[in-house]
């Protein structure tokens, strides 16, 4: 069945043969690239030493700013982000220097003989801190609606209150990787782990001051991204290019796991403040919320990540007055980057725990409150940017998890279990996520492809689009097969490269699909057409009795016929050879923008999505107040993908986002020293989800009947969105927290909720209840 | 003295040389080396730490019953001699070709069937530990399939389709084209181990020698007393592939059969100081629980088909999970030089940070816990970030002796609470003679919260690690009294 077709690298990936950049055969030449990074969060840099390195053997290179031969800059927006430092250094992990050595072991002796010297700085290492100084990255942003302050004096109540959300690593497998190739001239050939191919083109051309028609980029694959690699794949190619330039051999760099969580950006940590009035039944009257990122050291994709977070501060709900006040800190830093929901879980977190607090203060459940404040149909849909709420699935949906998770009965249970044992304590929560689909960079919505068809009929699809794991080219490939009428194993997907399909956007914002899967199938329907006139001559040619109308035509199961003749086919194989033999073109271009999308930034008013997916989920958690440790113990969860193209890969796009969310808001926690030395630089101290964290009973369930208008074969977008399903595990696990004082007090709590925020939170709660 | 090792790799004895020419020195880890082959690329480096389970192989060796064993580890801990007399399997040897078809091993096949993979990074690791899993067991239960996976962390899927494709794979009898040709493998191993030979190489300022008998391990440790012993290597190796420091002499003995022993005596459980700490975990079972109890969150399978009891007594880490478990147990250690043989108890062993009694001409023989006598109740409690596959924080091993209601014996031995594993031993001279109540525990506790003064790092603040060490006695004591409490989180 093509809607569970496996992904088309899966039988590569069992097998060991999918090919990733650190398994390419490159020929004897190549070289091993190296970053020698500032060890100081903030210095001058007062004179680099190289000459003792460059006389050990096997080093064939060693760069500094001053051998740049382009432009010494790889920020992706603004340019405010050198690719080597030049005079200061910003962040521990920032790159000075570049080394290109026959091995490693000569790159790490070369390395050691690099003496950098450095006048210190002070430095600024949190939110706090860059608040204090008035280090701000841009002006404040608003949102707003009605008047949040008059509507928070007249509320029946106010909370108030600050949330802490941490910062997260990425953790891909793959840690960054560039393989640079010099051709002849000024070519330079790029196999990059990138989202962001035509990015990482430019940024090349940039440092090598060449064109960009000089700069191809490839990319087969990457071992995860998540957004890690949406711009900070550029960096390590630009290494990479500088260094192939200057030594005219081809040049690998491939991130050791330590450098990598050292060097790159993470999600941005935010210190949000928010106060919430409502009535005695729940009913929001009034939020005010700022939020506060800590961009690190450079603006990189900082703004458009505060603006998600404040385009999804109201999540699924409706408030008639609304402020949004959005503001990015610099730091010293790496610069925070895109990370899977790009914002929407800083935002969404802030009110999440607001509705919570609302519950626990009126003494109801939290989900009533939930529901009472959902975006509704006919009324009360407007969004604070004025963007109308629309299919909307959340009462549908709340419905029905309500009824299949069991939630009533479960509470009481709860409620039972938690009367009767000291310290063993079990919580639940729901929480929804309604989630803007489209970049809100409104230019960056188009895509473009290219396909190719062979006169044996087999089909090659090149589109703009990465494949990171998340089957974007299953996908794909099963929309160039079901618009061609071809099987699947006839048609395959190519490697992302500039120089087929140009000029493109990052794969991101979930919208992967969406995009290049309409450019795709634009391209098709070009060839389609060419095709169509041709069978109908060959049709007429062979069956004179009959008439043959070219909008009949149909590509279904291999062949090509007219629907109202259908026992007339031409096999599709044969058609192409026709058609080269009547000099038709197999070959066309496609190209896509979404339609209607926009939003103007200082207003903060307009309709910066294409539509909207919804997801609801129910965690149910036990906690050991003595020790700290939480057991996820059922999850249910129930998403919206539209009609989905392919529901094993979708499914896997939930599970995997909802995992990598429960990471973020339990065990994954980033901590640096009081000099800005990251402290969980490793697996070691650094722990992502394993095998034994995922709920020990995992329900995944979409929503059927919910085609989505507006997008490729009425589907829907599911890369981020399930990501935030995940903040009902927290709020499980502060429901269990809370039930140590009966739910009467408030527990302290913060994001991640590590073994030692509960435990200190619980331990506080049981002397205060004593 | 043999100067080359040979291992059974793609079907037939490989031997590799550490000649001045070569790619690889002894301390060349079996990651490096596959990965310098064009054909075994699909190993991956994800952390080389041992963390990530991507570099994932299996190691085949012959078991006492004469059949063969297989072993997960992790390639990236492994240098290259410890593999010598066993057989290599990676990825690219699971699937085979039939009549020019590619036929799948069955796990592979599930891992396709369930979208196992997404990114496809960490799946030949992934597909490894589900290959050592059918190899080992039957309709494996759900938290066999956990302890086989925790060692490998996948990113993208959320693990329910790899759990689904390891129930689906291990389901039927085990038997594939391994089993076919396992005698001729087995006839390759004997061939290559008949061999007792030491291996001794020395590579510019390195030396690495890998002993088969007891006696040459003592000779070679009382000629090279600065070098370093190792056996699983678990920790050793990071010194390589994290610091990148140069190891410079090692005796690796890994290939001493003669300490991979355990038995039960009527006093006790001994433990040979070279038994991998799966195989303590299973001798444990229904012998020893807290210890058992506290191997099942004890690294990952993969470490633990390597790691040894004698390696994490001999390394005294202050966070060494089995060290307070010992000093609990009232354990002694056996050591032995050339000369001569000393019992010593685990306290007086344990001499400071990462510091042993061990002479430099000795070695840990074995490790032997006496049974304990009814009355007495130990248990264990690891309080860490992450379930599995994580260094405690936290981690405490308790003994109470009763007569009556009294407190006749008691130790509280922590780790990561101070330099060194360390007993509590105000709160214990405090509870002593005491009734065990839980007025007393209380008091107890606030004793204990004052009485180490840990560090502050990665893991957790001193605070919490004080609160939760308080907190551990209360936990033991809640659970000497019942039997059978609530399911710990922790299981």
């Amino acid at each position: 069945m093509l809607h569970q077709q496996p992904h088309d690298s899966a039988e590569k990936h069992v097998t060991g043969e999918s090919v990733f950049i650190e398994d390419m055969l490159v020929n004897s030449q190549l070289l091993h690239g190296k970053v020698v990074y500032s060890k100081h969060p903030h210095a001058v840099i007062r004179q680099i030493d190289i000459n003792e390195a460059l006389a050990i053997p096997g080093i064939h290179a060693i760069l500094t700013a001053k051998d740049i031969p382009g432009e010494n800059q790889m920020g992706p927006v603004i340019h405010d982000e050198p690719c080597l430092a030049d005079k200061e250094v910003n962040f521990i992990g920032q790159a000075v220097v570049l080394i290109a050595a026959e091995n490693e072991e000569a790159a790490l002796e070369a390395e050691k003989c690099i003496n950098i010297n450095y006048e210190l700085l002070p430095a600024i290492l949190d939110i706090g801190a860059a608040m204090a100084a008035n280090n701000i990255l841009a002006p404040a942003r608003k949102i707003e609606r009605g008047n949040a302050e008059a509507a928070l004096k007249s509320a029946r109540h106010v909370l108030k209150g600050e949330l802490v959300t941490g910062a997260q690593e990425h953790w891909y497998l793959e840690t960054q990787t560039a393989l640079a190739i010099p051709g002849e001239g000024k070519e330079m050939q790029m196999h990059a782990s990138s989202q962001n191919p035509a990015e990482t083109q430019q940024i090349v051309a940039e440092v090598l001051g060449i064109q960009k028609n000089d700069v191809e980029v490839e990319v087969r694959r990457m071992g995860g991204a998540f957004g890690g690699k949406e711009t900070q794949g550029n960096h390590v190619a630009a290494w990479a290019a500088l260094l192939a330039n200057a030594t005219k051999r081809p040049v690998k760099i491939h991130l050791f796991r330590d450098d990598d969580q050292i060097m790159t950006g993470k999600r941005h940590r935010f210190l949000s403040k928010y106060e919430i009035g409502f009535d005695d039944q729940g009913l929001i009257q009034a939020y005010k919320v700022e939020l506060n990122s800590d961009a690190g050291s450079s603006t990189d994709l900082s703004r458009a990540i505060l603006e998600r977070a404040m385009l999804h501060a109201d999540n699924a709900y409706y408030f008639p007055n609304i402020s949004i006040t959005g503001q990015a800190w610099k730091t010293n830093l790496p610069s925070n980057t895109a990370f899977r929901g790009f914002g929407g879980p800083q935002g969404m977190a802030v009110i999440e725990n607001a509705i919570d607090r609302i519950a626990r203060f009126l003494k109801k459940d939290a989900a009533d409150i939930r529901f009472l404040n959902f975006y509704r149909n006919d009324e009360c849909n407007l969004t604070p940017y004025g963007e109308k709420v629309e299919n909307n699935h959340l009462f549908r949906m709340f419905d029905k998890l309500y009824s299949t998770s069991c939630y009533q009965n479960r509470r009481q249970e709860i409620e039972k279990f938690n009367r009767k044992q000291e310290f063993f304590k079990k919580g639940l929560a729901l929480t929804p996520v309604k989630f803007g689909i489209s970049f809100t960079t409104a230019f960056l919505n188009q895509a473009g492809a290219l396909v190719n068809i062979y006169t044996d009929g087999t089909v090659l699809v090149n589109h703009g689009g990465t494949e990171m794991g998340q089957g974007l080219h299953t996908k794909i490939l099963r929309i160039a097969s079901a618009e061609l009428g071809v099987a699947p194993e006839h048609v395959r997907v190519n490697a992302t490269n500039t120089s087929k399909v140009p000029n493109t956007s990052p794969t991101a914002a979930s919208t992967g699909s969406d995009l290049n899967g309409m450019a795709v199938k634009n391209a098709i329907d070009t060839i389609k057409e060419r095709l169509a006139r041709l069978a109908v001559a060959e049709l007429t040619a062979n069956h004179p009795g009959c008439s043959f109308h070219q909008e009949n035509i149909t590509f279904l199961e291999n062949c090509v016929f007219d629907k109202e003749h259908p026992a007339y086919k031409i096999p599709f194989d044969q058609l192409c050879n026709l058609a080269r033999l009547n000099q038709v073109s197999l070959s066309a271009t496609g190209f896509y923008k979404t339609p209607g999308v926009h939003f103007d930034r200082e207003t903060g008013q307009g309709k910066p999505f294409h539509y909207y997916a919804y997801g609801m989920a129910v965690s149910e958690v036990m906690i050991d107040t003595l020790t700290g440790a939480h057991l996820l113990i059922r999850t249910d969860i129930i998403h919206d993908v539209g009609d989905s193209i392919n529901e094993g890969i979708d499914k896997g796009q939930v599970e995997g986002g909802f995992i990598q969310g429960v990471g973020w808001c339990t065990t994954e926690e980033i901590k640096w020293d009081k000099d800005g030395n990251l402290l969980t630089h490793s697996p070691d101290t650094y722990k992502i989800p394993t095998i034994n964290d995922i709920p020990k009973d995992f329900r995944v369930e979409f929503l059927h009947d919910v085609p989505n208008p507006g997008a490729i074969r009425r589907s829907k977008a599911v890369g981020e969105p399930p990501f935030m399903l995940a903040l009902s595990v927290w709020l499980a696990i502060k429901d269990a927290i809370s039930a140590v004082s009966g739910h009467e007090i408030e527990p302290d709590f913060s994001l991640p909720a590590t073994g030692e925020v509960i435990l200190m939170s619980a331990e506080k709660l049981f002397y205060r209840v004593v | 003295m043999q100067e080359t090792i040979r291992f059974v790799f793609d079907d037939r004895i490989v031997e590799v040389e550490f000649s001045k020419s070569s790619r690889f020195k002894p301390t060349t880890t079996v990651l490096n080396y596959l990965r310098s082959l064009p054909m075994h690329k699909g190993v991956k480096e994800g952390c080389a730490e041992g963390d990530c389970g991507a570099c994932t192989v299996v190691l085949a060796e012959v078991g006492s019953n004469g059949k063969l064993v297989y072993n997960t580890v992790d390639s990236c801990l492994v240098f290259l001699p410890m593999i010598h007399g066993k057989q290599l399997i990676t990825v690219e040897n699971l699937a085979f070709l039939k009549e020019k078809h590619k036929v799948l091993h069955p796990v592979q096949e599930m891992m396709v069937a369930t979208n196992g993979s997404q990114c496809g990074y960490c799946t030949p690791g992934v597909v490894m530990s589900l290959f050592g899993l059918f190899k080992n067991h039957q309709n494996p239960s759900r938290e066999t399939i956990e302890d086989a996976l925790t060692g490998n962390l996948c990113r993208c899927t959320g693990y329910l389709p790899i759990l689904e494709a390891a129930q689906k794979a291990c389901s039927g009898t085990g038997v594939d084209h391994f089993s076919q040709y396992e005698s001729g493998v087995i006839e390759m191993l004997q061939e290559i181990t008949a061999n007792t030979e030491t291996f001794k190489k020395k590579r510019g300022k390195q030396h690495y020698a890998k002993p088969f008998t007891l006696k040459e391990a003592l000779l070679l440790r009382r000629d090279n007393p600065t070098s370093t012993v190792i056996n699983g290597s678990t920790d050793v190796t990071l010194r390589q592939t994290k610091k990148k420091e140069l190891l410079t002499g090692i005796i690796d003995l890994s290939g001493v059969e003669e300490l991979r022993h355990c038995s039960e005596t009527p006093d006790g459980y001994i433990i040979g100081a070279g038994l991998p700490l799966e195989k303590v975990r299973l001798f444990s079972e229904g012998k020893l629980p807290a210890l058992h109890a506290m191997l099942k969150v004890f690294g990952s399978l993969q470490i633990r088909n390597m790691a040894t009891l004698g390696g994490n007594v001999g390394s005294a880490s202050p966070i060494g999970d089995t060290l307070p478990m010992l000093i609990a147990y009232r354990a002694k250690v056996k050591v032995r030089s050339l000369a001569a043989e000393r019992i010593i108890g685990i306290e007086d062993f344990l001499t400071g940070y990462r510091k042993t009694a061990l002479n430099d001409d000795e070695l840990i023989m074995e490790i032997t816990i006496p049974k304990t006598v009814a009355g007495t109740y130990v248990n264990s409690y690891k309080v860490s970030r992450r379930r599995d596959m994580d260094i405690s924080t936290v981690s405490g091993a308790f003994r109470l002796t009763r007569q009556q209601e009294t407190v006749a014996g008691i130790i509280l031995a922590f780790g990561g609470m101070a330099s060194t594993p360390a007993r509590a031993v105000k709160t214990e001279a405090f509870l002593r003679g005491k009734e065990w109540s839980r007025e007393n525990i209380e008091h107890a506790m606030f004793i204990l919260s004052k009485e180490f003064t840990p560090i502050s790092d990665a893991r957790g603040e001193a605070e919490f690690r004080n609160t939760a060490a308080k907190n551990l006695l209360l936990k033991f004591f809640i659970d000497s009294n019942v039997p059978d409490p609530v399911p710990r989180s922790s299981d």
